[in-house]
């Protein structure tokens, strides 16, 4: 391996400028002059922007004249422009990965800014320990592996509807995966939708219905994924179908039952004798223990609920011949192979009764924004009549209590902003100003945070239509035990005076939080969360659909809140990112994997348990047991190499020579 | 700077008294100490009101702990330790257990009561404190009317404390000494009277 | 004393051995009751006094409540107290030391001018909590003690600030609508009753009562307005500094404002005296500036 084909290294040093970036602290010209003084050097060379198109051309052009086997640019950072300076190796015929790059700017010029002489010294230190790992690199083909053809979207709320319809129109065979009974997810539960107020339902609908009946999209609705293995273009992931009791047609006729499967004509919901709260009104309607959420769901197909289904047997005579209910159903493991894949897991509502200081739960007329959403919905609990949870009263004051639980930092909130519920709220008081004559809604807020296109408009617009705005947070809110009114403590911050306001009731604007099962699902796919839970995005700016896993992204608000607008651009986004891969029909892997030297392997196989990726296994070989890597899911991570106690494997572009080499370099000051 | 107008007229000058917040009349310093004493972070202070939306002095009076934490943020010293609200806090928590931003403004307070005490502003009735204890260990030492209550209750006329055991006084007495605060107590209060 | 009985060193503070010393007879007495002996703590002192002595130099406060935890650390016990002013000194001052090196020294210096160290080796207990926990005594026991059911009454809880709050640092959990000592209070065959800003502050703390008293007297008559409105017969709390501020608070805000209320205000343990059958004498409740009296016809 470590063999060369180059007799002796003859390596190219390139210092940059950038501009007065590097050069305004570091002597370049004391840097160019050491550097000549470095074994194996034989040109060095400097210039303003090296990244530049003659820049690079100073590389391509040494090395063709001087016949070099390795360069060196020190510069800015190999994120920014190793892929750059790669090219331009290539482009003067040497291998690409005989490229190393210095940092003498974000880590050197940048932060010793005041330093001027310590930072040239410890720029010639990091050209010096570059030249020692360039004078030993080596040969590197990238591998490629084809791509499965077939994609996934974990979730279907709009982010993980709007990924599978892109996916699909681009002609790609997507599953969809969805862990309850339907698709739609928190938007079908809301009423209107601000800024335009245009109802979420109607607009939802049909794209469930556009899901339903894509033919490139096979809807697992009732479903989790159990399994993940394989890397990016080749994921096998196995599913567990929950058992539903209740046959689809197709499933029906699968089991030769003609004409049979459910209509969802509801017979069997009527005869349920088992009465439970339905979680899609938030517990606050009933449903039986054989359900649908609520009409509009897609798929229309009932479903057992068999934690309470008493299993009398009443709804499968009154199915009668479409024969769709089976008691006795078990879950279904599937598996199936697609190449890249959507988590679109959404969230879920913080839940507020933490904040023991306003009384959710324990105060009757205090409720969520969520709930505000059912009880104002013309097809939810209260046919859109928003009532008093104490009395049935409608309620004329009602207080709007924002940042409740988000922008906080104690052990009892969430220190983000949720981004929506100042929007939200304004289109509450709205509602509530629009639906019942003589209400006034009260909105206690510390920032109005309305930054999306059309937003502040909408606020001026709520603002004229008489809500009463009160900057200060809600300091506790008392509960009267005659009348259940509520009286919210604050501060009117712009007055400087404290304010005890009794209303009819209270909504909470709680925080979101990822929602139960994120956590589970995103180690199933080695995808990252930042501290709060949120799954973590490849680049906050540049690669915002990406994750650190290949052939992975994210849409919608388990990557951080996010309204329906940003869910749906996030959710075209990640779509176009999980197509590139099929569409170009294989990838190309970094060669940073690890490498067995056979010979040394004594098959111990205990790097098979250090590798955090699995890419590693025993296998038998010419009448050994051997390591063997699969290099697409090895990341290079170095813990197997730096693990195995014969030293048999190489870490392909960090090997242990090229390593000390640098470690030396360091220590030695350049002293063979 | 505040603008000095030099009016001759004492009321209309103060009447018309520059009001303008400037960088000078702010001591940096101020914030650095109140943290340090009261071991919270008071420049995290997004001024939510939730503190004075929970203070039982709030609605019975002018003092406003949200505008104690912004005289600390901004180093207002003077006028937040002269100003006479200072000493109506009542300890009681309810800020610090509902402050969002994980702050203690009742400690905050406290450490703007030690500095104030250092320019020897602070109420008589903390002073008397301190001599009741420095003479008999107590703040409410006993009295012959309890005595014999608690002779009644079978109890010995003086509590189990410095009380009945005055040999300890002096112990008490010195860590007193150590910190000057019997000697400023008298001090102050001869001053003030 | 028992063999088997939990012993700690009893720290009086200043309110209840020289204002009402019902209180310290009682507390000594009701819990002997329940399997706790408290034993003398000689020598000490004022805690001292959160408010004034925090707000004038918190060092001296933390060093001279050092010097009542050394007490306890040379006879090897935990402290059992029954004042939400004494807990505040008591226990944070032994938390802060036990965690902060750098106070801990400091407080170290001082008392070594009078031979002494704090060390940390004990802890600190309101008798409240030890009564509710069930690990030392319970609310069952608590129950099991009662020899005179408080039957017919309504008794509202006065938890005070010093004890629960700050939350974060504390350990008792739900400090906006705690319900703990109203299952003490029912346990004694009283109804605990609920009213509003239960959790507010008397009014007294901070040095308040003596710096500006109508301004503390308005936050207790605020409370009283409030009890009043759910009809209790009696305000019990487990500390004196609150009683002293609701009891002749009480005489002052009929003095200031020309409200009366006639709200007997007991202490816990005066309260568990009762039912555990102690007489009124025997408690000193002729002590207490409001009439216990009408309170003692509703459960004798
Ligand atoms: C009260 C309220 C009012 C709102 N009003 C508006 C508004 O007016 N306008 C607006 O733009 N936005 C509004 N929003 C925000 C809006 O709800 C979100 O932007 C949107 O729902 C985000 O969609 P999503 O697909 O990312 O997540 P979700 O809607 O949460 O969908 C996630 C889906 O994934 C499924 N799922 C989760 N985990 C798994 C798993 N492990 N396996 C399989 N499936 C899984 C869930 O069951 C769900 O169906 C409001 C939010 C609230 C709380
Ligand atoms: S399961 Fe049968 S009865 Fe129930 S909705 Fe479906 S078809 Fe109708
Ligand atoms: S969106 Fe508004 S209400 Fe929601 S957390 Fe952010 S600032 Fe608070
Ligand atoms: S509650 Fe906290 S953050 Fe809010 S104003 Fe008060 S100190 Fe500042
Ligand atoms: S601790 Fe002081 S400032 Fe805070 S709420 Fe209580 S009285 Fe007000």
């Amino acid at each position: 391996m470590a063999e060369d084909k180059y007799k002796e290294a003859r390596i190219g040093v390139f210092l940059c400028h950038c501009g007065t970036n590097i050069a305004g602290t570091i002597d370049i010209d004391a840097v160019r002059e050491y550097a000549k003084t470095i074994p194996n050097v034989v040109v060095v060379d400097n210039y303003a922007y090296m990244c530049s198109t003659p820049g690079q051309n100073k590389i391509a052009d040494a090395i063709k004249e001087q016949n070099l086997t390795g360069i060196v640019v020190a510069a800015c950072t190999p994120r920014l422009h190793e892929p750059t300076f790669r090219n331009a190796t290539a482009a003067g015929g040497l291998n690409p990965f005989r490229f190393e790059m210095a940092n003498i700017r974000d880590q050197n010029s940048w932060v010793h800014m005041h330093q001027p002489e310590e930072a040239t010294e410890k720029a010639k230190d990091a050209v010096r320990i570059a030249v020692a790992k360039a004078s030993l690199l080596e040969d590197l083909i990238p591998k490629s592996v084809p791509v499965e053809k077939t994609a996934m979207v974990v979730g279907g709320g709009v982010g993980g509807m709007q990924a599978a319809l892109d996916l699909a129109d681009a002609g790609i065979k997507t599953y969809l995966v969805e862990k309850s009974p339907t698709i739609g997810g928190r938007m079908s539960q809301l009423d209107k939708t601000f800024p335009t107020l245009d109802c979420s339902q109607c607009i939802l609908t049909p794209k469930m219905v556009d899901v339903y009946r894509n033919k490139n999209i096979e809807l697992l609705t009732y479903t989790e994924v159990e399994a993940v293995e394989g890397y990016i273009g080749n994921f096998d992931v196995t599913l567990r179908k929950k058992a539903r009791g209740v046959l689809t047609p197709a499933e029906a006729e699968a089991r030769g039952i003609v004409g049979g499967g459910c209509t969802g004509c509801g017979d069997c919901a009527e005869v349920c004798p088992v009465i439970k709260p339905n979680p899609f009104e938030l517990g606050m309607a009933p449903r039986k223990a054989i359900y649908i959420y609520h009409p509009q769901v897609s798929p229309l197909i009932y479903t057992v609920d068999f934690d309470s289904c008493v299993k009398c047997g009443l709804c499968v005579e009154s199915c009668g011949d479409k024969k769709a209910i089976d008691l006795d159903a078990k879950d279904e493991l599937i598996t199936v192979k697609v190449g890249t894949a959507i988590l679109a897991l959404g969230y879920d509502i913080y839940p507020i009764e933490k904040k023991f200081e306003w009384g959710y739960k324990n105060y009757d007329n205090v409720i969520t924004s969520l709930e505000f959403e059912r009880l104002i919905c013309a097809s939810g609990p209260t046919g859109g009549h928003l009532i008093r949870p104490s009395d049935g009263e409608t309620p004329k004051r009602i207080a709007f209590v924002l940042c409740a639980g988000s922008r906080d930092n104690t052990d009892t909130g969430k220190p983000y902003c949720s981004r929506f519920c100042c929007m939200y709220s304004l289109k509450h008081a709205h509602q509530i100003i629009e639906k019942i004559p003589g209400a006034v809604p009260y909105i206690f807020y510390m920032d109005i945070r309305s930054f999306g296109k059309m937003y502040e408009e909408f606020y001026y617009r709520i603002q004229n239509e008489g809500a009463k705005f009160i900057r200060g947070r809600v300091a506790n809110i008392t509960e009267d035990p005659v009348t259940k009114n509520l009286h919210v403590n604050a501060e009117d911050t712009l007055l400087g005076r404290p304010i005890d306001m009794e209303v009819d009731m209270v909504v909470l604007a709680a925080a979101i939080q990822p929602s139960a099962e994120t956590e589970k699902t995103r180690r199933l796919f080695g995808v990252s969360c930042s501290q709060d839970g949120w799954l973590l995005e490849a680049h906050p700016k540049l690669n915002p659909c990406g994750t650190t896993t290949a052939g992975v992204y994210l849409a919608g608000v388990c990557q951080g809140p996010k309204d329906i607008p940003d869910t749906v651009a996030q959710a075209e986004g990640a779509a176009s990112a999980a197509s590139i891969p099929i569409h170009k029909g294989e990838v190309e892997l970094e060669p940073y994997f690890a490498v067995c030297l056979e010979d040394k392997c004594a098959g111990c196989g205990m790097c098979v348990y250090q590798c955090p990726y699995s890419a590693l296994s025993l296998v038998e070989k010419d009448g050994r047991t051997v390591m063997h890597v699969t290099e697409a899911k090895c990341k290079g991570c170095g813990t197997c190499g730096g693990f195995c106690p014969g030293g048999a494997i190489w870490m392909q572009h960090f090997a242990s020579p090229q390593i000390v080499a640098q470690i030396d370099a360091f220590l030695l000051g350049g002293e063979q | 700077m505040a603008v000095k107008k030099d009016y001759k007229d004492q009321k209309l000058a103060e009447k018309l008294r520059d009001r303008k917040y400037y960088i000078p009349d702010s001591n940096p310093e101020f914030l650095k100490e109140v943290e340090k004493i009261g071991q919270t972070p008071a420049h995290m202070c997004y001024q939510c009101g939730t503190c004075t939306g929970s203070c039982p002095s709030a609605p019975r009076s002018s003092y406003r702990i949200r505008l104690f934490m912004r005289k600390a943020v901004l180093g207002l010293e003077e006028e937040a330790l002269t100003d006479p609200d200072l000493w109506l806090c009542t300890t009681c928590y309810s800020c610090t257990d509902r402050c969002p931003r994980d702050l203690a403004p009742t400690d905050a307070i406290m450490a703007m009561r030690n500095l104030a005490f250092k320019r020897d502003i602070v109420p008589r009735n903390f002073l008397q404190t301190v001599q009741l204890i420095y003479k008999s260990g107590h703040g409410v030492p006993n009295n012959d009317a309890n005595r014999a209550a608690r002779k009644k209750l079978g109890l010995d006329e003086e509590p189990e404390t410095t009380h009945k055991y005055p040999e300890y006084l002096p112990g008490i007495q010195k860590i007193l000494d150590h910190y000057k605060l019997k000697e400023n107590a008298d001090r102050i209060l001869a001053e003030g009277a | 004393m028992s063999g088997n009985n939990h012993q700690y060193a009893f720290f009086l503070g200043c309110i209840a051995p020289n204002r009402y010393p019902g209180i310290e007879a009682a507390a000594i007495q009701t819990s002997k009751n329940v399997g706790i002996d408290l034993l003398p703590l000689k020598g000490a002192s004022c805690c001292p006094a959160p408010g004034a002595f925090g707000s004038i130099d918190l060092n001296v406060w933390y060093a001279m409540a050092a010097r009542n935890l050394v007490l306890a650390e040379q006879m090897k016990m935990d402290i059992a107290l029954v004042c939400n002013g004494c807990y505040k000194s008591i226990w944070e001052v032994n938390h802060k030391l036990k965690h902060n090196d750098e106070l801990r020294d400091g407080v170290n210096e001082v008392l070594k001018e009078i031979d002494m160290e704090f060390k940390g080796t004990i802890d600190v207990w309101h008798l409240a909590e030890l009564y509710y926990d069930p690990k030392v005594v319970g609310v069952k026991k608590i129950a099991d003690s009662v020899k005179r059911p408080l039957t017919g009454s309504k008794v509202a809880v006065h938890y005070g600030c010093h004890l629960m709050k700050p939350g974060k640092e504390r350990h008792f959990g739900d400090t906006e609508n705690p319900m703990w000592m109203e299952e003490l209070v029912a346990a004694l065959g009283a109804e605990p009753v609920q009213y509003r800003n239960k959790m507010q502050c008397c009014g007294a703390g901070g040095g308040v009562r003596g710096y500006d008293i109508t301004h503390a007297l308005d936050i207790t008559n605020e409370k009283l307005i409030n009890l009043q409105e759910v009809g209790a017969d009696a305000l019990t709390e487990v500390c004196p500094f609150c009683q002293l501020q609701y009891d002749r608070g009480q005489i002052e805000i009929q003095d200031k404002f020309g409200v009366s209320w006639g709200l007997p205000v007991l202490h816990y343990n005066e309260l568990l005296g009762l039912a555990q059958g102690m007489s009124p004498d025997e408690l000193a409740l002729d002590l207490h500036a409001v009439d216990v009296e009408p309170f003692l016809k509703k459960i004798l």
